[in-house]
């Protein structure tokens, strides 16, 4: 599959197949996402990989944007004492890291034929309660793994030539 | 049913989903909202069924519109507006016919 195929045909999956995911496949999925670019090479992220479907479970029931019943969760979370390297800019620069890092293992997801979806709707507090998680790490997006039940349709993309200004603000792209 | 064996409550679930949804449409976008409480009510129309029977044909025609509306959120707000009153209009039958 090229690259634009991939990018293109990923989807949010929300409704999940009963089938394991191979280990070789998710330690691929997990790597992609140490691979993504990080300011000042901080790599911020710490990834909490959950593969126990009774803690599956649990974590539903603290995160209302979590659908279906998935093989797999990553957990990814910003560690505030690496990200107070980048000063002030720190913390906005760790969330666009975790954001590349997230995108490349939903890309290599894909690639495989494995569904995800990306949620940041949970509630942070109780999923650290939940977790263990320390004080100075916070879980910021959570990825859904599983074979999907089914590829929904592409939503609609607003278009490059109203996305794109060339050189000024406001002189859209034409094609 | 003791507090080791709560989670597999689905009323319990229903309060899980009910609490963190309050605490997550603080922040989250506002059509969040209503997202949150179809999805409850979807959770509670499986509750019903379950505890009087699957005769309730008119209740599960309501899940399958909540689904349809659960769909059309992020993508057509008009459209799950329009299905928001459509669930409501089903639900105003029931009330009418009982």
């Amino acid at each position: 599959m090229d690259l634009a195929s991939i990018i293109k045909g990923r989807r949010s999956i929300r409704s999940f197949q009963g089938k394991e995911i191979p280990e070789e496949h998710l330690q691929a999925i997990l790597e992609a996402g140490i691979w993504a670019p990080s300011g000042s090479n901080i790599q911020p992220w710490e990834f909490i990989l959950i593969n126990d479907p009774a803690l599956i479970k649990k974590i539903k029931l603290l995160s209302p944007g979590l659908y279906g019943m998935p093989k797999i969760l990553i957990i990814l979370c910003m560690n505030k004492k690496r990200s107070e390297r980048a000063g002030r800019q720190g913390p906005s620069l760790a969330i666009m890291d975790i954001s590349m890092a997230a995108q490349n293992m939903m890309l290599m997801a894909y690639s495989l034929g494995i569904g995800s979806c990306p949620i940041a709707s949970f509630n942070k507090p109780g999923l650290k309660e939940l977790l263990d998680i320390p004080e100075e790490v916070d879980p910021v997006l959570m990825i859904s793994l599983g074979y999907p039940s089914e590829w929904p349709h592409p939503p609609e993309r607003r278009p490059l030539e109203e996305v794109v200004h060339v050189n000024v603000y406001g002189k859209h792209l034409r094609r | 049913m003791s507090m080791e064996n709560i989670l597999e409550d689905e009323h319990f679930q229903l309060l899980a989903f009910l609490l963190t949804s309050a605490r997550g449409c603080i922040d989250e976008p506002p059509i969040y909202g209503p997202l949150r409480l179809i999805d409850a009510a979807d959770k509670l129309i499986s509750i019903i069924v379950k505890k009087y029977g699957r005769e309730l044909i008119e209740l599960q025609e309501i899940g399958r519109k909540i689904e349809k509306a659960r769909n059309l959120v992020l993508t057509n707000e008009e459209e799950f507006t329009k299905t928001l009153d459509e669930l409501v209009r089903s639900l105003s039958k029931i009330i009418k016919k009982a």
